[in-house]
């Protein structure tokens, strides 16, 4: 009945969304909704450090991944928020879906959506994209006007969905790269280009029209609100991503890397270099190689010798990211 | 006959037209490219197994499915490219523990994923891309609650026939490098011993 056996449904759509908190974004430290990603108790703990339990010294050796140069700080970020999220923020977000009943939830939603939409409109204007600056402002005048100030999502019934859009796309439009992968702490996953996306996003409506945006208590009250607003809605995914993966923080990655990359494609209309792609990728065949052949005998069956190339090989995976790395050869 | 309609009373010149109306849709019809067939066999062992739900049972889900995987699939291929490079540092017999964990995860992922029937139905694209040599087939999965579904299949020839080497997850979202990056620092750290093992895990999990 779930759909993907193959990638984690859950995650898949929950990471696109650190985009679409957007809505939760008045304040720019407010897209807690990132702390979806965040999350869930039990199966983490056990995941990642059995990986390190295998091989603790090594470990240390381990060289980024492609795309992610503040791995180190990513990590530790992870699972400080894993932990918070455990404490904290998904107990109080079960607190809050119990306490507040669901039509007030999504009416919430949606308010702080349309109250987002001017700033969707002017990232659409940026882009040069007058097509979506009209849908975008359509829906933002029905939902404020019939959807009684947005509480009720009524444009999205009349073939009007929200659209997630924000500074983070305009940039990557202009060709501004996403930057290094940052896994914020409370925020969750992001990109240099994508944080300072969120800031500009935070910026507009404090600076545009004043009261409330720019009181300090509206924007830690909404971005309260949306963030645990979020984590109820992501529970089973991220449930889903934990029970799914080996090591949920570099899955996280790779879809958001991937899910961002397709976002800034369908703007620009040609593929965005991702440290993931395998869409433009040619997908040579390993064994193909011609080293292929040869290094195969030597260190048959054995753990140890391939724990040693690794440590020799990220270099060219390194250098030349993951399309030249089938192909790059093990040393 | 050379067909040259003026010259033809109107009931010859319909039939001709007729005729060639009927051959152009057969050609057509048969034209479906040999790419999709994997997919479409996929999707409706996929269909069968939701509609035989919970009297399959999880078991009975995965011996069904089992046989298509490894029909629509190239999991050797697969394994290796989720590998990448390092692929030609392992040992043959743990190469080919890595094949059969691989497809061990896919089949239980599958039997746990699609595990039973709300009036969903897949829709196979008649279109398929070229990406280089190899196609993409695109099929959408509709739910009556929810939004459709985009899943893409890239397919490599393989022998006579092709085979699934990547899933597309909303047309953007790749298993191949989803699993990279998952799998890869387990293999990094413990090699390709303590990946087999966490895989097994992994697939144990799905599984119950």
């Amino acid at each position: 009945m779930s759909v993907s056996a193959l990638v984690p449904l859950g995650l898949l759509l929950a990471a696109p969304d650190p985009q679409a908190t957007a809505p939760a974004t008045q304040a720019p430290v407010t897209a807690p909704a990132h702390e979806a990603p965040t999350s869930q108790p039990a199966p983490p703990a056990e995941a990642v450090p059995a990986t390190a339990a295998a091989a603790p010294e090594q470990s240390r050796h381990v060289r980024h991944a492609p795309g992610d140069p503040l791995e180190g700080f990513n990590r530790a970020m992870f699972s400080f928020n894993t932990s918070l999220d455990k404490a904290i923020v998904r107990p109080a977000a079960m607190g809050y879906k119990t306490v507040v009943p669901r039509p007030a939830r999504s009416g919430l939603r949606n308010a702080l959506a349309n109250l987002n939409e001017p700033v969707v409109f002017l990232n659409d204007v940026l882009q040069l994209k007058p097509g979506n600056a009209f849908r975008t402002f359509s829906r933002f005048l029905i939902n404020s006007v019939f959807g009684l100030a947005g509480l009720f999502d009524v444009a999205n019934h009349e073939g009007l969905p929200h659209r997630k859009n924000g500074l983070g796309n305009t940039l990557g439009r202009y060709g501004v790269k996403s930057g290094p992968y940052l896994y914020l702490p409370v925020l969750g996953p992001s990109s240099l280009r994508d944080a300072v996306g969120g800031v500009g996003d935070g910026a507009v409506l404090p600076n545009a029209v004043g009261e409330p945006f720019d009181r300090t208590d509206y924007r830690i009250g909404t971005a309260v609100v949306s963030g645990l607003d979020a984590r109820v809605q992501y529970d089973s995914e991220i449930k889903t991503l934990y029970d799914t993966s080996l090591d949920p923080y570099a899955t996280l990655r790779s879809v958001y890397q991937q899910s961002r990359a397709a976002d800034i494609a369908a703007i620009t209309g040609k593929p965005e270099a991702s440290p993931d792609d395998t869409m433009e990728d040619d997908l040579k065949d390993p064994a193909a190689s011609p080293e292929a052949a040869p290094v195969q005998s030597p260190p048959a069956g054995t753990t140890a010798p391939e724990a040693t190339p690794t440590e020799a090989a990220p270099p060219p995976p390194d250098a030349t990211l993951p399309k030249a790395a089938p192909s790059a050869g093990p040393k | 006959m050379t067909a040259d309609p003026s010259r033809m009373r109107p009931l010859a010149s319909g039939i001709v037209f007729g005729l060639a109306l009927a051959s152009a849709s057969a050609i057509h019809a048969q034209t479906p490219d040999p790419a999709q067939a994997p997919v479409q066999m996929l999707c409706d062992r996929l269909i069968a197994n939701m509609k035989g739900g919970a009297q399959l049972g999880f078991s009975g889900r995965a011996a069904a499915i089992g046989p298509v995987v490894d029909r629509a699939f190239d999991l050797p291929l697969m394994t290796r490219l989720t590998i990448g490079p390092q692929w030609n540092t392992i040992g043959a017999s743990d190469q080919s523990a890595l094949v059969s964990a691989i497809r061990k995860l896919t089949v239980n992922q599958y039997a746990a994923n699609f595990d039973s029937y709300d009036g969903q139905r897949f829709t196979v694209d008649p279109k398929v891309e070229a990406r280089g040599a190899d196609r993409l087939v695109r099929t959408s999965l509709i739910q009556r609650k929810d939004q459709p579904v985009a899943i893409g299949y890239r397919l490599r020839q393989s022998g006579n026939g092709w085979k699934i080497i990547d899933v597309y997850y909303q047309n953007s979202i790749s298993q191949l490098a989803t699993r990279r990056s998952d799998f890869a620092r387990v293999f990094q750290t413990g090699g390709a011993k303590a990946l087999l093992k966490h895989l097994d895990d992994l697939a144990n999990r799905a599984g119950h």
